[in-house]
């Protein structure tokens, strides 16, 4: 199956472009805003700040041609940074716009744990496509001080101090706020699940 | 698990004795005010010891005790109660729990009077233990009969709250007795207390069956537990998988192992042994670039790109890495997170470069701690700084996660240095991976339970057979400590 891979400097692209291979994708690795656009499959990597990735996203217009690629029937996995983006506001350093694809915004995490959270957390999905094969609870790595909570589209959670989103689907838009390439058996799974929906 | 906070009363003052000496007495100033410092919220159970009651035998702090039950706190009060007179004076002052100590311990019959006369409910019976005997009357002598005794005359009169204090660690700040209540009975309902000093102790006590509360003293006077946090983590003990990583010292391209950094002998592929390891549960791998060569160094980034191909479980790396640039090449070759140690002893404000360039989580600061020293050139010189003090300041420069080896330890196989472990989980808030000395099960659970460790390292372990990561994991889940599945 063909994934178009978003080459972001923001990110760490090579680790996701193994992990999908791994999971049974023929990428195409690129920059490129049209390529972007005509995409049938598309997965937004991100790491570190979010503004940073969105100014990336915007300065090269990709941020249009991922909404072109989305209008035209693309499907689109988020991942860590990449999935925050898909939110319409993050709340990092003041408020700054997403890509407005999925409802809800990413706040700080507040509370008693150590932010960022860094390591390996429990999610449990709602029986979405997503997470076919993987049995609630298991555990998947995640390195974010950020989350959504509470999100219409929710369609995983996990608990740092309280609930937050640990994965969303709007349709044919995906996100994980874990890093999947990074997360052994089950995050191969879920990319193996993405990289095979239709 | 209830935290309840702890004030010794002498003289109408909040003090602390240290190991329940009377001439070591430490004043802290009026109740009143020290609940304010230390925002005892309304409805809080609040734990009161009548010092000069308990060497006396008879109530003294009555009027204090009814001021401060008056302020809607749920106050129990223990300190030379013999009767059930004295227990009535306690409760008819607005206390709602008494704390029976030496008569729990040394006359039963008395003990059944007044649960007959107050109610099971109303009463905790309390035990001080030194050494697994059991100590009466402000501590100053041993009670008659043993431990299992005192325990089950206590069951069997149906009080259900028992306090039981390791006086060995009370006031002294080294921890609770993790093996003591380890060896009590799982379905007794245990209150903890004596020597909780960490935001680790609390969640460590939090996973264990038999603790539903623990009394917290001088670590909340000393402002070493918040108290707001310490309930908040107390509910969730178990929030985050605590993790096993096994190490990889690398050199010229092979995995290589030796004793106390020196010694050193081949172990195989480092490709080979992080398959193993990931499909063995690994939740991390770490490799060590132990090489002394610019050309080793080089082989150094091609084997983490080796491996990093092979592997879908975080990666960190260190060795060798000096500069912001040997950082980033690092990252590039497939390193998630990268662990410097030498250089930015002699240069601290590398820390910060790098957390600001790639993110704090991206930074481990290896710190080889050798006698209290931190060492640089894998633990072979000291640098002159405190091993404690230098992780303080790491954390305050920017590093994510500290990687904490015992050179002293490393390779002996007899166990982590909890010590060390304590001094830094104690000071840091950022996570801290146990590294060198393990040799067994029991080290590891001991690591994060008493040393704090959010972490457990190991290395020849592994290499060897002598455990697999598995055999780890299952261990940790059978003592109640979360791991990853």
């Amino acid at each position: 199956m063909e994934v178009t891979l978003i080459d972001s400097p923001v990110a760490n692209v090579a680790n996701i472009a193994r992990g999908l291979r791994a999971a049974g994708a023929s990428l195409e690795v690129t920059r490129d805003a049209e390529v972007i656009a005509r995409a049938g499959k598309v997965v937004l990597p991100g790491v570190g700040s979010f503004i940073a990735a969105m100014r990336w996203l915007e300065e090269n217009h990709i941020d249009d041609a991922i909404r072109a690629a989305v209008k035209n029937g693309a499907s689109l996995l988020g991942i860590c940074v990449g999935h925050q983006a898909l939110f319409e506001i993050s709340n990092e350093m003041g408020v700054t716009r997403g890509l407005g694809l999925v409802a809800g915004e990413v706040k700080k995490f507040e509370g008693a744990l150590p932010v960022p959270q860094i390591g390996w957390n429990r999610v449990t999905a709602n029986g979405a496509p997503l997470f076919e094969g993987i049995t609630p609870g298991t555990s998947f790595y995640f390195v974010n001080s950020y989350a959504a909570s509470d999100v219409p589209h929710e369609i995983a959670r996990a608990e740092y101090g309280g609930p937050f989103t640990a994965a969303v689907q709007n349709s044919r838009v995906f996100g994980v706020q874990f890093h999947p390439e990074k997360s052994s058996t089950a995050g191969l799974r879920v990319l193996r699940n993405f990289v095979a929906w239709t | 698990m209830d935290v309840i906070p702890s004030l010794d009363l002498l003289g109408g003052r909040v003090v602390r004795l240290t190991r329940g000496d009377f001439a070591t007495a430490h004043a802290y100033g009026e109740p009143e005010a020290v609940l304010e410092s230390l925002k005892v919220p309304r409805g809080s159970r609040l734990h009161i010891v009548d010092l000069e009651g308990s060497r006396s035998g008879a109530p003294i702090e009555t009027n204090n005790v009814a001021r401060l039950a008056a302020r809607d706190l749920r106050v129990q009060v223990g300190g030379g109660i013999r009767s059930v007179d004295d227990a009535r004076r306690w409760l008819d002052c607005g206390a709602q729990k008494v704390v029976i100590g030496t008569v729990a311990a040394d006359s039963p019959d008395t003990l059944r009077a007044i649960v007959d006369a107050l109610g099971a409910e109303r009463v905790i019976a309390a035990v001080d233990v030194r050494d697994g005997v059991v100590r009466v009357a402000g501590w100053e002598r041993d009670a008659q009969r043993s431990l299992a005794e005192v325990l089950a005359s206590i069951r069997e009169s149906g009080i259900e709250e028992i306090l039981i204090t390791d006086i060995s660690r009370d006031g002294v700040m080294r921890g609770p007795s993790f093996a003591m209540y380890r060896s009590l009975p799982r379905e007794l309902k245990i209150i903890a207390s004596g020597g909780v000093s960490t935001i680790g102790d609390v969640v460590s006590l939090a996973r264990l069956p038999n603790i539903r509360g623990c009394v917290i003293g001088k670590a909340l006077l000393d402002r070493k537990i918040d108290l707001a946090e310490a309930r908040a983590r107390a509910a969730m003990p178990s929030a985050i998988p605590e993790r096993v990583i096994p190490c990889l010292d690398v050199r010229d391209g092979r995995v290589v192992k030796g004793v106390n950094f020196v010694d050193i002998r081949d172990a195989g592929d480092p490709v080979e042994c992080a398959r193993r390891y990931e499909a063995e549960g690994a939740d991390e791998l770490v490799i060590l670039d132990i090489s002394a060569t610019d050309h080793g160094r080089q082989t150094a980034l091609e084997t983490v790109h080796r491996v990093a191909e092979a592997l879908f479980i975080p990666l960190t790396v260190g060795g060798g890495v000096r500069t912001v640039e040997d950082f980033r090449a690092m990252l590039r070759a497939g390193a998630d997170r990268v662990a410097i140690n030498t250089a930015a002893l002699r240069n601290p404000q590398l820390i910060a470069d790098c957390a600001r360039e790639f993110g704090v989580q991206a930074v481990v600061l290896s710190c080889d701690a050798k006698d209290g020293q931190a060492m640089v050139r894998s633990g072979k010189e000291t640098a002159g700084v405190n091993a404690v003090d230098w992780c303080v300041e790491a954390e305050r420069r920017g590093a994510g996660e500290i990687l904490l080896t015992s050179v002293n330890r490393d390779g002996t196989s007899s166990g982590f240095d909890i010590e060390l472990l304590r001094a830094v989980t104690a000071r840091v808030k950022i996570s801290v991976i146990a590294s060198g000395g393990a040799g067994t099960l029991q080290h590891f659970r001991d690591a994060i339970e008493a040393g704090g460790a959010r972490a457990v390292l190991a290395a020849s372990l592994f290499h060897d057979h002598v455990l697999t990561v598995g055999d780890v994991k299952r261990y940790l889940d059978a003592e109640g400590i979360p791991v990853r599945w």
